[in-house]
């Protein structure tokens, strides 16, 4: 047990809310994290952890609420400010130049103060033996491994004599080892009396060395619970359990045959990927951020180099080496980015709708305009899409619309296969039952459908099986009519 | 009603007038340079003058349609100073060895030939970027260019109209079908062609899809590599045509004359108001850019100005319209 | 350059141009042993002008490679240097003293790079075609001041500043371009300028988020970049004893190849002082080689046609090894 309610709090956050267009990120979060204290933070993809980090940091401004570190009010600040201030932040991405040394990293910004290139290596050195870190500062970061650089990064902490160490998800890409490693420092650093904020999806470490921690969702807080309070399965139901305000159509019926089977497909992060999706059916893919899930389906459409791969569209094997070709086969896939991998800023609402069916309008070369139209009348029409007319230019549509015309590109398709990555982010409730609706009536025709999603609700009540990706490989498979959203995110999260 | 909707409806089309007028100031910024001109200068109204000017015109603006594309799709073309100088001289060689008509088709097809070894470059190396792009271009510019002085020893080319009065040059310098000339025959056959590629066809979409989110149209199953290999051989194909001209014009080829026209053609592309960026163009714009820069020139020679000034004004018309067009992408995404 | 954001490694390592030069030395020498090949490479006279010739080339070049670690690119020096060479001229032809008319020309390199950098940086106009622009303007700005005709030095002094030769060999000119490229290397090397233009260069964001004034090091690169190429100008006109005001036509282009064949990169945050001074000389030492080996009918076109080679090769080598890095197809 800790004294965590003795000494007075390091960072106090009260009732800081904070909205984007669209969507409530953080919503009245409290909390207050004292020093020499592990404290975690866990939550789901969307739960509002990364927005909060930023807050902290200086990178967002919240909206309303009170920030207090060491006593003094924060109103607003920057990124360079609060780490002055001893407030660090080691981002999931890494904030070091590639093309530098360690040691300049350590004091990037600070090179004359800390002595020029003597000073700079000699103090880096001494501030990454201090936590038994041995990579040599002349090093370029380019060339070191992610257990150094996440070093480098707290070193960088450590020099601003920081007394709050935020880490993001800092394990994803550590091997046990260096995992080890990285405890004894956080060990050590909560010895010297150092505030931590721990984020992670990994229950097993909030479990294995968090003292207190806060289980986030939607934007609230849950709880703030001593980890010893807790039980695995709690925490999990914490995470997961919410009120369900959408309403879903009855769950579609499933065919059988298999369309597209998935024999094998290895790449950089995908282990050895196995699944089968059956005609007429909605395959839910449930992982966490990280897990392979977007990674599959790009691999699978042939977005991305792999290493090896082997895919059979009814029965019959086919080569994908590019998009072009995947289309070609019927296959369409809506990137979970839409607006980087998706949106044509500049273009009209009809140009960016019959985009991929362009080849479809064209004889002889030449584009069917008046086609072009009807086919951006219909999705727009299907979708509910809110723009003047089809030639707006799509840069003028809310964040949701844009959204939904970007669907609506890949629905006109009429495709065998669907892949879905995260549809239904950012749009709102009503839209979202529209979406519901046509993915029904895409398998009632023929199609099937794999619907990657972050939100359970939508993936146990749309999907006719389940599958869970975690590390890079599929590791479960359920029938939702049966399983409980606990078990299936247990499963998501169970690292091997 | 009538009488409540009518003043309307007028002062609707106003407000259209205004509004486009304001979304491409080139228009105005043409017709306040005729006007001005032609009040200062009554030269500027003579037929010798406006023939002058569609004469200047011939040269840069094929160059400058070829290159609309290449920009449109987000790359660039730094080659065509070279491609022009290496097609004119090859061209103009080789009248002696086979007649006008083959030696002309020759050099169009050693245009063509360059714009798809650019292309090949740059897709094998993988380059999506208009930076590689310029790099290699560049670079095979002084190939081309260096290709064009080995080809001749250095020595300029002249063009001797062999016995028959005939000539095709000849034609296109100074020769007319009906009130045109030939020159600006070719001219609008050209632009209508390019005009229904980019306006009409799949191949004239890509371009601008790819200038627009290359990563969007590749998912979207757009031809990329197809797309690239177009806008180079387009752009090298127009650089032959406008070789041909210039060596029309001239009567001879120099294995340097090509240098100049390649910051003319990315100017008058830029002024036309097509993005530098790519995503957004037209060659129809690029018309009013090229009719711009040369009227430009003509109004500064009538006012006396020398010609250096006007190649500074070159510079500076650059600087300002990547400033203005800059100032407008910035203003948008805010 | 707006559209190249990662970072790539250098293509041709240090020690790969180093063994370049070496070879064409050894070449050369080889060459010699040879009637039909033998060349006034290696007398004195042709390594002097060898070496004046690479320095005013270097001087830019020193420039050049500050704006190419922050990822910018300055097209504007070769104009800047013609430019510079006939004014410096015309005053001291006018009989303005020789260090006035020096400071003179320098300021006049501080405003255009201030003008570059602040189009460039602060309105995030794309440098290639601003520089490019106001290379065009200071060309022609030229051609008017002189209109057109090389411009003699009438003050004979004038030339001993790049020519006179110390101890009789060395002439200053040299010492002068080893001054530059040694303080160069020791700013980008010791100082916190130097650090955070390769900061900037290697991580725009990570740079700003460390509370590097991004902008302003950014465009002090391109006031760095114009001052220098004004300083070679002046060098150049005093080596020469005149100047041309379109002597500065091919030297952008070829400066930034020369500084990238070094170890630079198009997409910023390496480089340094030494790859660019070595990356500069092998060109320099090639072109001069061939231009000594004297191959009748290939003679002026070759050296053009090989840098038009090594060019299209090192960026394709440097895109491809981009290709091959990218995960996506």
């Amino acid at each position: 047990m800790v004294e965590a309610s003795a000494s007075p709090a390091l960072l106090s956050i009260k009732d800081v809310s904070k909205a984007f267009p669209g969507v409530k990120a953080l919503d009245r979060v409290s909390l207050e994290v004292h020093g020499g204290v592990v404290h975690g933070i866990v939550g789901e993809n969307g739960a509002g952890k990364s927005t909060l980090m930023k807050i902290l940091s200086g990178v967002y401004e919240k909206d309303s609420g009170e920030i207090t570190f060491e006593g003094k009010v924060i109103e607003k600040t920057t990124p360079v400010e609060s780490m002055h201030m001893g407030l660090a932040i080691i981002y999931q991405e890494l904030n070091l130049v590639n093309t530098m040394t360690v040691g300049e990293n350590v004091f990037l910004g600070r090179f004359a103060e800390s002595g020029g290139r003597a000073g700079v290596h000699a103090k880096a050195r001494a501030l990454l033996d201090s936590i038994g870190c041995k990579v040599n500062t002349h090093k370029l970061v380019s060339e070191i491994s992610v257990s150094d650089k996440q070093m480098v990064e707290i070193a960088k902490a450590l020099s601003f004599d920081s007394k709050l160490i935020i880490m993001d998800e800092p394990s994803s890409s550590l091997t046990n080892d260096e995992m080890e490693k990285l405890v004894k420092i956080i060990h050590d650093l909560k010895a010297k009396g150092i505030g931590i904020i721990y984020i992670s999806h990994k229950l097993d470490e909030i479990f294995g060395f968090c003292d207190v921690v806060t289980v986030m969702r939607d934007g609230h807080v849950i709880d703030t619970k001593p980890v010893g309070e807790l039980t695995r399965n709690d925490m999990i139901a914490m995470m997961v359990g919410r009120t369900i305000e959408n309403e879903y159509p009855p769950r579609p019926d499933c065919a059988g045959e298999p369309i597209l089977e998935i024999k094998h497909i290895r790449t950089r992060k995908l282990k050895d990927v196995q699944l089968t999706l059956r005609k007429g059916e909605i395959l839910g893919l449930v992982g966490l951020v990280g897990s392979g899930r977007t990674e599959l389906v790009r691999a699978l459409f042939g977005a991305d180099k792999v290493a090896d791969k082997s895919i059979l569209l009814d029965g019959k094997p086919v080569e994908i080496n590019s998009p072009r070709d995947a289309i070609a086969l019927g296959l369409s896939l809506v990137p979970e980015d839409r607006k980087l991998q998706g949106l044509l800023l500049g273009f009209s609402v009809e140009q960016n709708i019959s985009l991929a069916v362009l080849t479809r309008l064209t004889r002889f070369g030449f584009v069917n305009s008046k086609e072009e139209t009807e086919v951006g009348e219909r999705q727009i029409k299907a979708l509910n899409v809110k723009t003047p007319s089809g030639r707006t230019k799509i840069r003028s549509l809310s964040g949701g619309n844009q959204q939904k015309a970007i669907l609506g590109r890949w629905l006109e398709m009429h495709p065998r296969v669907l892949v879905l990555d995260e549809p239904t982010r950012g749009i709102d409730v009503g839209a979202k039952y529209e979406i519901y609706l046509l993915m029904k009536k895409i398998v009632e025709d023929g199609g099937s459908i794999i619907l990657i999603s972050s939100e359970l609700p939508e993936v146990l009540h749309m999907s006719n099986r389940v599958a869970t990706i975690c590390d890079g490989r599929i590791n479960g498979e359920f029938d939702p009519a049966v399983a409980s959203a606990d078990e299936i995110m247990a499963k998501a999260f169970e690292f091997a | 009603m009538s009488a409540a909707t009518e003043p309307m409806r007028g002062r609707v089309s106003t407000h259209a007038a205004v509004t486009f007028l304001k979304n491409n100031p080139i228009f105005v910024a043409i017709a306040i340079l005729a006007v001005i001109t032609s009040i200062v200068e009554p030269k500027f109204r003579t037929t010798e003058n406006l023939d002058n000017i569609i004469r200047q015109f011939g040269v840069l603006i094929f160059a400058a349609l070829g290159m609309t594309f290449v920009i449109m799709a987000g790359f660039i073309d730094l080659s065509i100073g070279g491609i022009i100088s290496l097609v004119a001289v090859v061209t103009v060689t080789q009248i002696d060895q086979v007649g006008q008509g083959p030696a002309i088709l020759i050099g169009l097809g050693v245009g063509l030939a360059c714009g798809l070894l650019n292309a090949i470059l740059i897709l094998t190396a993988g380059a999506l970027t208009q930076a590689e792009a310029l790099f290699i271009t560049f670079g095979m510019s002084l190939v081309y260019g260096a290709v064009a002085l080995m080809y001749t020893q250095g020595v300029t080319q002249f063009l001797t109209y062999s016995q028959s009065d005939i000539s095709i040059f000849n034609a296109i310098n100074s020769g007319s079908i009906g009130p045109l000339s030939v020159s600006a025959v070719m001219f609008l056959i050209a632009l209508a062609i390019l005009l229904t590629i980019e306006r009409r066809t799949y191949m004239g979409r890509t371009v601008v899809l790819t200038g627009g989110n290359k990563v969007a149209a590749r998912l979207a199953g757009i031809p990329i590599s197809r797309s690239i290999l177009m806008i180079y051989a387009i752009s090298g194909l127009m650089s032959a045509i406008g070789a041909v001209v210039l060596a029309s014009r001239v009567t001879l080829a120099d294995p340097t004359m090509g240098t100049p026209w390649m910051t003319q053609a990315i100017l008058a592309v830029v002024v036309g108001g097509t993005a530098l960026v790519g995503g957004r163009g037209s060659v129809l714009w690029t018309v009013f850019g090229a009719l711009l820069l040369i009227l430009l020139n003509n109004c500064l020679n009538l006012l006396g100005f020398s010609s250096y000034i006007q190649f500074m004004l070159r510079g500076v018309i650059l600087i300002l319209a990547i400033w203005l067009d800059t100032a407008k992408q910035n203003a948008v995404s805010k | 350059m707006t559209s190249i954001t990662q970072a790539s490694r250098s293509v041709i390592g240090l020690q790969k141009a180093f063994l370049a030069i070496l070879m064409v030395v050894i070449a050369m020498f080889v060459f010699n042993q040879f009637d039909a090949t033998r060349s006034e490479f290696f007398s004195q006279l042709n390594l002097i002008n060898l070496a004046k010739d690479s320095s005013i080339l270097l001087i830019l070049a020193m420039g050049e490679t500050f704006c190419l670690i922050a990822m910018g690119v300055d097209l504007s020096i070769g104009g800047m240097m013609a430019l510079s060479g006939v004014v410096v001229l015309q005053l001291i032809n006018a009989g303005v003293p020789i260090p006035v008319a020096i400071a003179l020309v320098l300021l006049l390199g501080l405003l255009v790079g201030a003008i570059n950098g602040y189009i460039s940086v602060y309105q995030k106009a794309e440098p290639f075609i601003i520089t490019l622009g106001m290379g065009i303007v200071l060309t022609g700005l030229g051609q008017q001041l002189t209109d057109a005709h090389p411009v003699t030095s009438a003050v004979p002094d004038f030339a001993s500043l790049a020519n006179f030769q110390l101890f009789g060999v060395v002439p200053v000119l040299v010492l002068v371009m080893f001054a530059v490229v040694g303080i160069t290397f020791w700013v980008l090397r010791t100082t916190s300028f130097g650090r955070n233009v390769y900061a900037v260069g290697g991580d725009y964001e990570v740079a700003k988020y460390s509370g590097i004034n991004v902008m302003r090091t950014k465009a002090a690169t391109y006031l760095i970049s114009s001052v220098l190429a004004s300083l070679g100008g002046i060098m150049l006109a005093s080596q020469l004893n005149s100047a041309s005001s379109i002597s500065g036509d091919a030297v952008p282009l070829y400066v930034v190849c020369a500084v990238v064949v070094g170890g630079t990169s198009v997409a910023g945050g390496i480089g340094g002082a030494i790859k660019s001074f070595i990356g500069l000389i092998l060109l320099g030492v090639l072109t001069n080689a061939f231009n000594m080996l004297r191959i009748d009918s290939l003679v002026s076109y070759l050296p053009t046609l090989l840098l038009g080679v090594i060019i299209v090769s090192i960026l394709w080598l440097d895109s491809y090894g981009r290709k091959r890095r990218r995960e996506a197809i």
